[in-house]
């Protein structure tokens, strides 16, 4: 990880690119993670549901943000991890992560950032936006 | 309509033991290929005692160690057709690890019914032995009310 003196307010974290969504990977989320809403798998369902198709669990865009935080981190630095689930995904959609710091600070001995992080669509619609705290 | 004497009621706790391909299972599922989470020499040179869970590994938790919750949700009254994942929202103490068994109980800490929305925050506390590893919230709406 970047050491902390070369970390300031408004620097960016790397940001990550998936391929496209699709609903081969919405199943296999499913199966991963035990939420089988079949508004995610099935179309028929979603359509019953009143969607126009299947859409990705908000679980998985949660998934592709922790990505790239923890590919920026890595796992025992994270002490918050919080997320707003704005819009909805779906298959074929292009999602990109991203992150800025937006307050470094120390509090009781430990060396803080809190990064305001999201995931953006092909058309830069936000679907998740949320917050980290990050220690040194 | 929700069934407000839920309001603060925690549901009972159950074990969950953490499976090594479970971890995998959910980062190849994400696209996630770090090798943090799959190569576990790589894990020990990084400082970890394993390869450890992956972020968003609590959902594994909620939904393959308490199934029960969907049927803990049509008896609250929450319309599990029509419901959306609003907010997610973790505190994380220690690394999980393969092997680990973890105690989840799950509590209702907040409901609001209005005739715009049905509002209900979840929250599970994590254990491994009396160490508190994990705290995580959900909360889901279903708009319309009833």
């Amino acid at each position: 990880m970047i050491e902390w003196d070369k970390i300031e307010e408004n620097y960016e974290l790397p940001s990550l690119t998936k391929e496209p969504v699709t609903q081969l990977q919405l199943i296999k989320y499913a199966g991963a993670s035990g939420d089988f809403n079949q508004i995610h798998t099935i179309p028929e369902f979603a359509k019953e549901a009143g969607l126009d198709g299947t859409i990705a669990h908000g679980m998985l865009s949660m998934g592709i943000l922790g990505q790239m935080i923890s590919s920026f981190a890595g796992i025992k630095p994270i002490r918050k991890y919080s997320v707003t689930f704005k819009s909805m995904a779906k298959p074929g959609d292009i999602l990109t992560a991203k992150g800025i710091v937006k307050k470094k600070y120390e509090k009781d001995g430990a060396k803080l950032i809190d990064c305001k992080v999201h995931i953006e669509d092909q058309n830069g619609d936000v679907k998740v936006d949320g917050k980290v705290t990050i220690a040194f | 309509m929700l069934d407000m004497s839920f309001q603060g009621k925690e549901f009972p706790g159950y074990n969950f033991e953490v499976d090594r391909s479970k971890i995998k299972e959910l980062c190849l599922a994400i696209g996630d290929d770090n090798p943090l989470f799959f190569d576990k020499e790589f894990a020990i040179k990084e400082g970890y005692k394993d390869t450890p869970a992956s972020l968003t590994f609590p959902t594994v938790l909620n939904f393959w160690g308490y199934p029960e919750i969907w049927k803990r949700m049509t008896e609250m009254g929450i319309n599990i057709k029509r419901l959306l994942h609003a907010k997610e929202d973790y505190e994380y103490f220690a690394p999980i690890y393969p092997g680990d068994i973890i105690t989840g109980t799950v509590a209702v800490e907040s409901m609001r019914d209005s005739a715009a929305m049905e509002m209900v925050t979840f929250k599970s506390v994590y254990k491994r032995g009396d160490e508190t590893v994990l705290i995580a919230k959900m909360t889901i709406v279903v708009p319309g009310g009833n």
